[in-house]
């Protein structure tokens, strides 16, 4: 979302994009997603961005049917106020709201925020923070707890979680590690996942799909009328790097203590195309959210059944630009996506 | 002089008293064609701002107020937060993307909370002096991140390293052209109001604040307690009430009505479970400061219900006291809100001997907006 109007931002350095948001930018993209049958955008978190809520508030005010998956970070606000506040986005927007909690990629951006804990520790406050909020949520009434980063005591709010059909707001958590599962199974709706090729990521959700947690890829997208086509929009990617922004990555992923994160580095650095359909070219420029579907229409909807038929039941999209890659898939996938789901499953 | 007022929650009953009005469900709720509709009230009525509580029975302030602002075209709102809820960083990261989304028609009033029951609520167990000491470490790194882009600090209650945001404060929004033209640094800054009539509130307000917001005392006092902070630069100002009425008996009536409807055992309880300084040293005076500067409301109705009481001359006499005691900014509000807005602006504002930017307000478009 942070990138309407913007194309590869994600190849920037932090340090150079500008937070401040475009809102006419924001809504025509969040018209068109509306347009696009596409269910929710991502309004990620981090310094160099507007604020997610605030953001997702506003857009939310100026569009009728999409929702925002707003990103967040324990340690960052009291969960009582993070409750408060996103129930009062759900309140003015019908409850178009969700949550996808971060754990957080650098220690030092989390220092911005006052955040020191060590990648271990962050999931164990989280693990605190969602029990709160999900308290409040599922309770209703009074809410007590006392553990090692939060005390509350008789918390209580007059703001419920409003939405047609939900009385609090899905949760997706992304992550890799072990303790990421954990969480994920404890307090989500959702656990996202870098994308591996389906085969691989069958045994690995089992788990997941078990404790009832459905399972989703973070995955850019590259679709175009014909293999061929698609393969040679992923060299003219790769054509807007000339060398310097890799390092901006690169540079991220050693600092970077996320599993998830330096996991697909060495997955993008072994080779290109670990699947026919799964391509890692451009990770080492615009990072791990980078690796993509790539193909042609029939191609892509066979890439998102075979995970789907791997326990993969929702997707995260990314294009480059977003817009564009956007409108393709709604014209070309997706119609052979919603037929294909009308076939019992033999 | 600035005039503000206090923006109507959803589902508020008017003159019900805080505790009443905090058992209302509804009031957890925006009611945002209502709110909208009084914001455009207030634009009419030539007030400034709209002060946005908060609590746990209301809806969060940041994101009411980035709804409402989307509603409206030229009013401002303060936003109430306080610390300890929120990390310094995101807190300005929120107010930042705010300005960006209303044009930078966004101001802050931090106070440190008045009821320690409902700060544990929110996972706060300071008492009041190490909440104000908190405070001050808050703003310091906000207002570190607005004045220089960039800080590092290290307090015994906040610490951030090399904190930066690419979200910067706008004055002035409205589309791309203009963004881009105030995206350039130096930026600008939110006025903070600092609350609370406490010794630390004062020096908060000297050393972090734009403003500091006294609860309505005799403006001899107000003056007296206020001396510093004129002399450090800063503004007075005044939390308050207004009940009129065409005469002084009709806005006395109207004064003991609010007073007589309500059993005060509620309100007698928060006080006495308060440790603000603001509450304790005003709920028990003498009901009349001055023949038009009333307490009797503040057992049921908390201390921003001391109130200007009397027919538009009375009140008018009285905001020109506060005004030559030094004040030059107002937060009212007065039951309905609504009216008592419109009382004001109509009645008072003209008689005004030290003027007001609302005095050049136009009726007919104050009926336009209320039909």
């Amino acid at each position: 979302m942070s990138s309407a109007g913007e194309n590869l931002r994600g190849a920037k350095a932090r340090s150079a994009v500008s937070g401040i948001p475009n809102i006419d930018a924001h809504v025509r993209f969040a018209k068109q997603a509306e347009e696009c049958g596409i269910e929710s955008l991502l309004t990620a978190f981090g310094f160099h961005r507007a604020d997610p809520i605030a953001l997702a508030a506003a857009l939310g005010m100026l569009t009728t049917r999409i929702k925002f998956m707003v990103a967040v970070r324990s340690g960052i606000c009291s969960p009582t106020l993070f409750v408060q506040q996103v129930n009062t986005v759900a309140a003015l927007t019908g409850g178009r709201i969700c949550l996808n909690v971060v754990a957080g990629h650098t220690p030092e951006e989390q220092k911005y925020y006052g955040d020191f804990l060590s990648h271990d520790e962050r999931y164990e406050r989280t693990d605190e923070f969602l029990t709160v909020c999900n308290a409040f949520w599922r309770n209703g009434g009074e809410v007590n707890f006392s553990g090692r980063h939060y005390t509350i005591e008789k918390g209580k709010l007059n703001t419920p979680f409003v939405a047609a059909d939900r009385t609090r707001p899905e949760i997706f958590l992304g992550g890799n590690s072990a303790p990421g599962e954990r969480l994920a199974m404890k307090h989500a709706d959702c656990m996202w996942r870098l994308p591996e090729p389906a085969a691989a990521m069958r045994e690995k959700v089992k788990p997941l799909l078990d404790a009832g947690i459905e399972v989703g890829i973070l995955v850019s997208l590259i679709v175009r009328p014909t293999h061929e086509e698609a393969v040679e929009a992923t060299q003219l990617l790769l054509a807007n790097f000339d060398g310097a922004p890799k390092r901006t990555h690169e540079e991220f992923a050693k600092r970077s203590d996320s599993v998830a994160f330096t996991s697909t580095y060495k997955l993008a650095n072994a080779d290109d195309w670990p699947a026919p359909y799964l391509w890692t070219g451009a990770v080492p420029y615009m990072g791990a959210p980078s690796i993509a579907i790539v193909g042609s229409p029939q191609e892509v909807t066979d890439a998102l059944f075979e995970y789907r038929d791997a326990g993969v039941t929702q997707f995260l999209f990314m294009g480059h630009p977003d817009l564009e890659e956007m409108e393709r898939f709604a014209a070309d996938v997706l119609p052979l996506v919603r037929e294909r789901e009308e076939v019992p499953v033999s | 002089m600035k005039f503000h007022w206090r923006m109507p929650q959803g589902g508020e009953r008017a003159g019900a008293s805080r505790a009443l009005q905090a058992s209302l469900p509804e009031t957890g709720l925006p009611d945002l064609d209502a709110q909208a509709n009084f914001c455009r009230a207030a634009e009419e009525c030539g007030i400034d701002s709209l002060l946005t509580d908060f609590g746990w029975t209301k809806p969060d302030p940041i994101v009411l107020c980035t709804a409402l602002g989307l509603r409206t075209s030229s009013i401002k709102f303060i936003v109430a937060y306080r610390s300890g809820l929120i990390c310094p960083t995101s807190f300005v990261h929120q107010i930042n993307t705010l300005s960006a989304v209303i044009g930078g028609r966004v101001s802050i009033n931090v106070v440190a909370g008045d009821s320690p029951e409902e700060q544990r609520a929110f996972g706060d167990f300071l008492d009041h002096d190490e909440r104000y000491a908190r405070t001050e470490e808050f703003l310091a790194v906000c207002n570190g991140l607005w004045d220089r882009g960039s800080v590092s600090f290290a307090g015994r209650y906040y610490r951030v390293e090399n904190a930066k945001l690419n979200t910067p404060f706008l004055e002035c929004g409205g589309g791309a052209t203009a963004l881009k033209a105030v995206a350039a640094p130096p930026h600008s800054k939110p006025a903070l109001y600092i609350a609370g009539n406490s010794e630390q509130a004062r020096q908060l307000a000297i050393t972090e604040g734009t403003c500091w917001m006294q609860i309505a005392d005799d403006p001899d006092r107000i003056r007296e307690r206020g001396a510093a902070v004129l002399k450090a630069g800063k503004e007075l100002g005044v939390r308050m009430s207004i009940i009129g009425g065409r005469t002084r008996g009709e806005a006395l009536k109207n004064a003991y009505d609010l007073v007589r409807r309500e059993d005060g055992k509620a309100e007698t309880e928060f006080v006495r479970n308060s440790d603000s300084i603001n509450v304790n040293t005003t709920a028990n005076k003498d009901e009349w400061l001055r023949p038009w500067l009333w307490t009797g409301a503040v057992k049921t109705h908390g201390t921003p219900s001391i109130a200007l009481v009397g027919s538009p001359t009375d009140i008018a006499e009285g905001i020109d006291a506060y005004h030559r005691a030094g004040v030059t900014q107002f937060i009212l509000s007065g039951w309905p809100k609504l009216d008592s807005m419109l009382f004001f602006a109509h009645e008072v504002v003209p008689l005004l001997e030290c003027g007001g930017k609302a005095a050049a307000f136009e009726h007919e478009r104050v009926a336009t907006v209320l039909t």
